[in-house]
């Protein structure tokens, strides 16, 4: 991959009017291997080269792409990201400015012990039929007439230039095993379970994941759920989320609402806007027991990179501190307009999308509980250990969340299973209920969906068990 | 593409399919009345589908060097060999076929419209604003997209069309928003104004909006959210959903799945209309499918496999997919019939009840069984005596979708094209009144 044609990009954008020019080189391959009800569907190939411009001029901004590296192709798109963000000049109520970062030449990568491609198609079926052959009736004793095993490999490589003088060049491997079972109980109804494990790293990851004996272990409970599942309590109770909870929690409603861009309204007719304003720095939205932070940085994670494709060094950002709101994601766009410099947080999913804020991983800062501790706690309650249905209103503030697995807890003990608990709550609501946070952290992999055309991100999101006071649960 | 067909036969492949795409894309956003990015992509995309002695692959190699693309057929042919055999035996569909294009879908003018996007972009906003709102945030976008399609069994064709559309979302304060949508296939059709008078006249009406309270309503749609749970209609309606697990309809073919007010249609040979094309990515002319009749299911989209497999014909459905299935057959145009009552009457007939306008963020507690909720967004009303009261907040729409479809009492007369980030396929559909909808809200 070349980064004279980045630079060259950059050169001709500055030469036809740009005050500001950065390119981006990305080429991503990807396999995928899927097996339906034990049968194997398609292998998929997906390949994708190409260059993507954005440029500044008179203060408004321009993105093209190409998938032709082809000279004369890049002057065209070059010229276009030039051509019409100068047509839009006199629809700017005030010019975009970017922040001033420090600049980077820098080669970096999240590392593969075992190459991925080097791995045999064989292989990595082999490691579906596995799972497959985990899951019989008689192994997890429920009927599943759907089972669907996905693995997917991704390998993104991205060359990058800017006209402040930053270079880089980066590569990151990303393998996903994604399941959805469904399980069946005649009179007893149907539950479906989506489970989503990914890594940036390389195959050797895969045992790590101990899929055949966790898809096992969801299957189990899904018939322990529709054979002894009972209704949810109707009055208030305590109620303790598990880490795949909390950790779709931490996403929704703080790594979201504290997106700069949409605090300041640039997504508000997709994705939407922010129940949090500017001058909410400080404000409180949960317990002194809730500090919530996103970290790209994290090793292995699925959400890693070491530099934004804005080029600016990542690192961890702490969102809420002690229930306090702490921080936002920020780019060279929103960290100028609110007199700050930019965390790391801009993100593309492809040559030929323009970079916009987005998590990395995020996830609830562990406490001092044991998950028994926490029960021990509880003299009526339900325990929810992982979710099914979820959703957020677009300003972040209404939220629900549909437990699966989930338990009543009883005098300090878990006890029979819960059919469908439904936490509907507003996010101080949540927060503000935090009164225990566990010590072992996990983390889950997921997509996270934004932009216009959508760009899916890879993310983590994690956290620990916590326990919320005095909830009332719907379902 | 005969090159590319001649490695997957010179590999031992029985059938392929191989489709080219080249688009030009032109999109506008903008916020707070203001423009924030334009944007324009031009690409040039070939995709393979191999069939063989019962397995599948598919690749999609978006790279100008062409021979990354017969490494990656060569590389699935090698694959296919390797891995156990799937669980159906079929061909591509025997051609040549007979193509006929559709009427109004290609707009040469829209090829180079920069300026009429940044134009649309301006009279959307002004719309807004005399009618109220403060502020509007939206996209306007363009799309040419040429296509073409040529199988080892015969088939080639290829068709050219053009798509405008615009999103609008005015605000008259944080809580109050209303949203409209332009969507055509040419210029002339394309009235950004009109879009942009929808939002503004919504959001005006949405101020000062009073917490929504729980509850079973009668409830009116409209057109935006009605054609957002149309389109998991739509996902549910592909045999190759039902096929996974994944379709509220499985098991139900022939039976009543909607009240007998509803009707339901898929159908690519609409003139002058978004998704409309003369052939699928396998080369089967395109038709229009009939999917419920008067409430009762009559078939399921299909793509070759998935007609081999369940013994059905054909619906000209199929559409290249990147990642599971590799081709899968999915919906065009989503049509429902009109009924006759005017919005006034839909009011009127609800007497106690909710107008809604749009929704975002639909999530399934379970494919199988159609539980879900949505979140009720923009403008919201609660309807007393048979009017419009006040505007409501908060709520989120939670129920079953089988239990929506046979709740639907009556369907307005006048139909909207419906295509937004929401949305993906386009959607021709009219404002709907349906019974004892559940309404959640958040409880602490």
């Amino acid at each position: 991959m070349d980064q004279e044609f980045a630079q060259l990009a950059v050169s001709q954008a500055l030469r036809a009017g740009a005050e500001y020019a950065e390119a981006r080189v990305q080429g991503d391959r990807g396999h995928t291997y899927t097996l339906k009800n034990g049968s194997p569907e398609p292998v998929t190939i997906a390949r994708s080269l190409g260059i993507g411009v954005r440029v500044i001029v008179d203060g408004a901004m321009g993105f093209a792409s190409t998938n032709s590296l082809d000279k004369s192709q890049l002057a065209r798109v070059t010229e276009a990201a030039v051509r019409t963000a100068k047509a839009s000049r006199n629809l700017l109520v005030s010019p975009i400015r970017l922040s001033e970062e420090k600049t980077w030449d820098d080669n970096w990568e999240a590392g593969m012990n075992v190459d991925v491609e080097g791995i045999s198609a064989e292989k990595k079926f082999e490691l579906l039929f596995t799972i497959e052959k985990s899951l019989a009736q008689e192994n997890v004793h429920v009927s599943l007439p759907s089972r669907i095993l996905v693995f997917d490999e991704e390998l993104t490589e991205k060359v990058y230039a800017n006209s402040n003088g930053t270079k880089l060049h980066g590569f990151v491997p990303r393998l996903s095993l994604l399941y959805y079972i469904t399980a069946e109980q005649p009179g007893k109804g149907i539950v479906q379970r989506i489970h989503h494990l990914a890594q940036s790293c390389g195959w050797e990851v895969v045992d790590d994941w101990r899929p055949s004996e966790i898809a096992a272990e969801d299957a189990r409970s899904l018939g322990t759920l529709l054979r002894e599942g009972v209704a949810p309590p109707k009055e208030e109770v305590d109620v303790v989320l598990g880490p795949e909870v909390t950790g779709i929690i931490c996403h929704e409603s703080c790594g979201h609402p504290q997106e700069a861009d949409r605090i300041l309204g640039r997504e508000a007719a997709q994705a939407g806007e922010s129940y949090i304003k500017p001058n909410m720095l400080g404000h409180r939205v949960g317990s002194e027991r809730v500090t919530i932070i996103d970290d790209p940085t994290l090793p292995k994670s699925y959400g890693y990179y070491k530099y934004d494709d804005e080029g600016v060094k990542a690192g961890p950002r702490t969102l809420i501190k002690e229930g306090v709101i702490a921080g936002f994601l920020h780019n060279r766009e929103t960290a100028a307009e609110l007199g700050t410099t930019s965390n790391g947080a801009s993100r593309s999913s492809a040559y030929d999308r323009e970079p916009i804020i987005r998590m990395g991983n995020t996830y609830m800062k562990p406490g001092d509980y044991l998950f028994e501790e926490l029960v021990e706690g509880v003299k009526h309650g339900v325990y929810l250990k992982n979710f099914m249905e979820w959703n957020i209103d677009d300003r972040r503030y209404n939220q629900r969340y549909v437990g699966l697995e989930a338990y009543m807890i009883e005098d300090g003990r878990v006890t029979v299973p819960v059919r469908n608990p439904i936490l509907e709550i507003t996010t101080p609501g949540l927060y503000g209920s935090v009164d225990a946070v566990g010590k072992h952290l996990e983390f889950s992999g997921a997509t996270c969906g934004k932009g216009d055309p959508m760009q899916g991100a890879p993310v983590w999101t994690g956290g620990p068990a916590i326990r919320l006071r005095g909830i009332h649960l719907g379902g | 593409m005969t090159k590319i067909l001649k490695t997957a036969k010179k590999s031992g492949i029985q059938s392929a399919a191989a489709g080219y795409r080249r688009t030009l894309r032109r999109m506008v956003r903008f916020s707070n009345n203001s423009i924030t990015v334009t944007n324009t992509w031009l690409s040039e995309t070939p995709t393979v589908y191999l069939v063989s002695s019962k397995r599948r692959a598919a690749c999609i190699v978006e790279e100008q060097d062409l021979s990354r693309l017969t490494e990656a057929v060569e590389e699935l042919a090698r694959t296919m060999k390797l891995t156990p055999e799937g669980d159906t035996d079929f061909a591509l569909p025997k051609g040549p076929f007979k193509y006929q294009p559709v009427e109004g879908t290609y707009d040469k003018r829209v090829e180079n419209a920069e300026t009429e996007l940044i134009d649309a972009v301006q009279l959307g906003i002004d719309a807004a604003r005399k009618e109220g709102a403060v502020r509007s945030s939206g996209v306007v976008t363009s799309r040419v997209l040429e296509r073409y399609v040529l199988t080892s069994e015969g088939a080639e064709g290829s068709d050219k069309s053009t798509e405008i559309a615009m999103t609008i979302r005015a605000f008259t304060n944080d809580d109050a928003s209303g949203q409209g949508i332009a969507l055509a296939t040419s210029l002339d059709q394309f009235n950004a104004q009109q879009a942009g008078r929808t939002a503004g006249r919504i959001s005006k009406l949405a101020l000062n909006p009073q917490p929504g309270e729980p509850g079973r309503y009668k409830v009116v749609f409209g057109p935006s959210i009605f054609a957002n749970l149309l389109g998991r209609v739509g996902d549910s309606v592909s045999a190759y959903a039902v096929d996974l697990g994944f379709s509220f309809f499985q098991g139900m073919l022939n039976q009543q799945v909607a009240s007998e007010t509803f009707t339901l249609s898929d159908n690519a040979r609409l003139p002058r209309s978004p998704g409309s094309t003369s052939l699928d990515d396998e080369g089967v002319p395109t038709r229009e499918n009939l999917l419920i009749n008067k409430g009762r299911l009559e078939g399921f989209l299909h793509s070759s496999y998935t007609a081999a497999k369940e013994k059905a014909s054909l619906t000209g459905s199929a559409s290249f997919e990147a990642s599971i299935g590799g081709m899968t057959p999915d919906a065009h145009n989503i049509l429902v019939n009109p009924g006759e009552s005017s919005f006034d009457d839909l009011i009127d007939l609800a007497q106690d009840g909710l107008y809604v306008t749009n929704n975002w963020y639909t999530r399934f507690q379970n494919y199988r069984t159609g539980d879900f909720s949505t979140i009720i967004r923009d403008a919201a009303f609660r309807i007393i005596n048979g009017r419009l009261a006040h505007p409501v907040k908060g709520l989120r729409l939670s129920d079953n979708m089988i239990r929506i479809l046979r709740s639907v009492k009556t369907l307005g007369s006048e139909r909207n094209w419906i295509k937004w980030w929401e949305v993906n396929t386009p959607t021709l559909t009219p404002y709907a009144l349906v019974d004892g909808v559940g309404m959640t809200t958040a409880n602490k």
